[in-house]
């Protein structure tokens, strides 16, 4: 019993040294950088880089662009996959292994594909020249590194539909909706009844806690952006690499200051998601004892 | 007659990514408005089974890392995730874990630079190991936080009362059913690690090299055809993998 | 019958402060059958658990045999406890998972084979031998775990809800295959049952708890007398239900 208690706590002392310890000493360092108390500019304690990013536009427009982009990849992610999984429905290997072919592209490998294909250059720009949409390069729409972020969409969108998907078809049979709409249908319910009264409701709501992880996600994402975004305005993880590592040092504990703002918001809204949960939690502990 | 549309259509989306780069890796000259490159050459792939160019000395430190992260964070996760799931409080450990996890590990990474150079790791292997330690390594927990269910506490006390020491009960119960989340951790991490670009970049400063930080160099410098090739590298492993078992790719858990 | 093998003395435990047993008592004879009845939630398991070694209790003291074994770990205790899921093991098949136990204390093949498949035909299990779990009915289950636990000779059994998944015509066979190779093995067992007509069924010895607490009775006819097992009310309903029956 003692030894098992032991081993125990070294099992947590890695798990704090492995999450907790790395998450607060880099919060610590930012919170310390950006209040200018350290790093190569510091004279002091000084409240001005938090003034100057919190009453600037910039981070506000970027933390509201990469929402943006977050809500409009997922929505639109949600609806294909929605929309595929209750077409496929019965269980199928070779279209299921189907979807299972995105998950093996990174995020830098998508953007570079998206890139080839939607740049002035790329090859949906050849094609239409080829059967004569338009006259010359120049006359191809900017789908790359454009303000509304069209490319970065697709490409998330790209990557978020396969994963969805394959839940939603998971989710289907484990929630066993096709007996529950059965159910309904013998209690009088139409199909588009049955579609947003039942199957669409239980799905978003199976999968409720992953929806709101992948807007983090997306709202957070780097390689994407980077390659296929603009330079205003950027995305929050952009944002913050393009500080650090711009010539301008006054930049940098600007960065930090972004940082560590970003560090905190994650760490609430985690919080947030999880309230409920642990709630549910307690209950189920509780029964274990009896 | 319309489904088989649609599935065709679903195949060609999927599969024209793959289809493009693979074209794109053997051109050597593409100019508008050509649609498909307008000369081919094998001298890029022939470049990577040449021991004196960059490229397998890249591919050989990209596996090294990660190889030696999904090793160490199957081995240490699958451990602590039981006492992390069979603690009283279990869901304050596993949010703890998710910090990290959802964290931008770009940004994550940037506040953590000092400490590594700090510590003379960065720029090091050993440096980009230990980092991706810390985003992986919580991965590793919440995927074996479900495993170590309480049927599974049960088995083992069970197993326990019929005479098994605990490291028999390792052995023969929880080593056998436990085979197949092993395997989905390490192959899972293993991918992240394969993949991952902001925060090895960051760490490595630009001293150490791997296939995802290749790509990223090749499409900057604009060397298309090699930045396609890099790109293929990347994808065909966990494809070979996905055709031994595609559980190896993909998930419930994945991201929650 | 006064030959006592499991003795249990004031055992207490609470779990964050909220307590789970007060001071639990009782003693179990030789091959007899002790039963406990409670609700769910009256800390039976946990006193089961504490039993087999898998909790620690807070106070109180434990004999196996006139032996303390409050500091002997699970593993070494020969005690087997089994509740209300089967819990088989699912990697291996219905002859394997009864070897499991046989397997541990290296015993030569030759026997393993000639025990496992002695029990198997007990069980009446010999079609199922080389099935695995998954494809065995409640019941089957219910007896591949039976067998597994009674093959090693534990020294005392205990079964928490053995038969509570199961349905009312498969419990009643099992409750007399049960009392059966119990009784054929000789095992000392401590049986834990929310069901009155259950425990009086099963025991030969009975206890209830309720909250915590454990209440031990000489014999069976002070258990009928005492009103708080219910089992008076129980008896008062059929009589009333047979004196209507009369009146019509």
């Amino acid at each position: 019993m003692k030894q098992t208690r032991q081993i125990a706590i070294l099992y947590k002392v890695i798990f704090v040294c492995l999450t907790v310890v790395p998450v607060m000493a880099g919060l610590i360092y930012a919170l310390l950088y950006s209040f200018g108390i350290i790093g190569i500019m510091n004279n002091g304690f000084t409240g001005k880089y938090w003034i100057a990013v919190l009453l600037s536009d910039m981070f506000w427009v970027s933390l509201g662009y990469s929402l943006y982009i977050a809500l409009v990849s997922i929505t639109i992610s949600l609806v294909f996959a929605l929309s595929i999984s209750l077409f496929i429905k019965k269980r199928n290997i070779t279209i299921s292994y189907l979807f299972y072919i995105p998950l093996c592209f990174p995020a830098v490998v998508m953007a570079f594909y998206s890139f080839q294909l939607w740049s002035k250059s790329g090859w949906i720009s050849r094609i239409i020249y080829q059967i004569g949409g338009i006259k010359e390069i120049s006359s191809f729409p900017d789908l790359t590194n454009d303000t509304l972020g069209f490319s970065i969409v697709f490409t998330s969108v790209l990557m978020i539909v396969p994963f969805f998907t394959i839940l939603f078809s998971n989710l289907y049979h484990s929630e066993k909706l096709h007996e529950l709409k059965k159910v309904a249908q013998n209690l009088g319910a139409s199909s588009f009844q049955i579609l947003i009264k039942i199957t669409i409701p239980v799905l978003l709501k199976r999968s409720w806690f992953t929806i709101c992880l992948f807007i983090i996600f997306v709202m957070s994402s780097y390689e994407i952006p980077l390659l296929l975004g603009k330079q205003n305005p950027q995305m929050i993880s952009v944002l913050t690499m393009q500080k650090l590592q711009r010539f301008n040092l006054n930049d940098i504990p600007q960065a930090y200051t972004i940082a560590s703002l970003y560090v905190m918001i994650t760490i609430f809204v985690l919080t947030l998601l999880s309230i409920g949960g642990i709630k549910k939690r307690f209950i189920t502990k509780r029964r274990a004892y009896a | 007659m319309l489904k088989k549309v649609y599935i065709s259509l679903g195949v060609s989306v999927v599969l024209f990514p793959l289809f493009l780069l693979l074209i794109l890796s053997f051109g050597k000259q593409w100019s508008y408005p050509h649609i498909i490159p307008k000369e081919f050459s094998l001298v890029h792939w022939i470049s990577v089974f040449q021991l004196n160019s960059t490229l397998p000395i890249t591919i050989l430190k990209s596996l090294v890392i990660s190889l030696s992260v999904a090793t160490i964070v199957t081995a240490v996760s699958f451990f602590s995730a039981k006492h992390v799931s069979y603690s009283v409080h279990r869901k304050k450990w596993l949010f703890l874990a998710y910090i990290p996890y959802v964290c931008s590990p770009v940004i994550f990474a940037a506040t953590l630079q000092f400490y590594f150079t700090y510590t003379d790791l960065s720029g090091t292997m050993l440096g980009i190991i230990i980092a991706q330690l810390f985003i992986t390594y919580p991965f590793g927990v919440i995927i074996f936080s479900n495993f170590w269910n309480d049927n599974i506490k049960s088995i083992e006390q069970l197993s326990t009362t019929l005479g098994s020491s605990p490291v028999q009960t390792f052995q023969k119960v929880v080593f056998p059913l436990s085979k197949s989340v092993l395997l989905l951790c390490f192959f899972q991490v293993f991918l992240i690690s394969w993949f991952e670009y902001g925060l090895t970049t960051l760490i490595g400063v630009g001293k150490v090299k791997t296939l995802t930080i290749s790509v990223f160099q090749y499409i900057q410098e604009a060397n298309l055809f090699l930045a396609a090739l890099a790109s293929c590298l990347l994808v065909i492993p966990p494809m070979l993998l996905l055709f031994i078992n595609k559980r190896f790719v993909f998930t419930n858990q994945q991201i929650g | 019958m006064n030959d006592i093998v499991l003795d249990i003395q004031n055992i207490s435990k609470a779990f964050q402060k909220e307590k789970v047993i007060t001071e639990a008592s009782f003693k179990a004879s030789r091959n007899a059958v002790f039963s406990i009845l409670g609700k769910s939630g009256s800390g039976k398991t946990t006193l089961l658990k504490i039993i087999s070694g898998l909790e620690q209790q807070d106070s109180g003291s434990l004999f196996l045999e006139h032996e303390e074994i409050s500091a002997i770990p699970a593993h070494k205790r020969n005690i087997v406890y089994l509740y209300q899921d089967a819990l088989l093991f699912p990697h291996l098949d219905v002859f394997e998972n009864i070897a499991f136990g046989l397997r541990l204390r290296k015993i030569p093949k030759k026997d393993i084979v000639k025990q496992v498949n002695k029990m198997i035909f007990d069980l009446q299990l010999e079609e199922h031998s080389h099935k695995m779990p998954t494809q065995l009915s409640g019941g089957q289950r219910q007896r591949v775990a039976f067998g597994r636990a009674l093959i090693i000779k534990p020294k005392v059994l205990l079964l928490d809800e053995p038969f509570g998944a199961l349905d009312v015509d498969t419990r009643k066979q099992m409750q007399q295959l049960c009392k059966q190779t119990i009784l054929n093995y000789k095992i000392t067992t401590v049986f834990v049952t929310h069901d009155l007509k259950e425990a009086l069924l099963m025991g030969d010895q009975i206890g209830k708890m309720e909250n915590g607490v454990l209440k031990t009775f000489i014999n069976q006819s002070e258990f009928l007398n005492d009103p708080t097992t219910g089992a008076k009310e129980e008896i008062e309903f059929w009589k009333n239900i047979y004196k209507n029956e009369e009146r019509f």
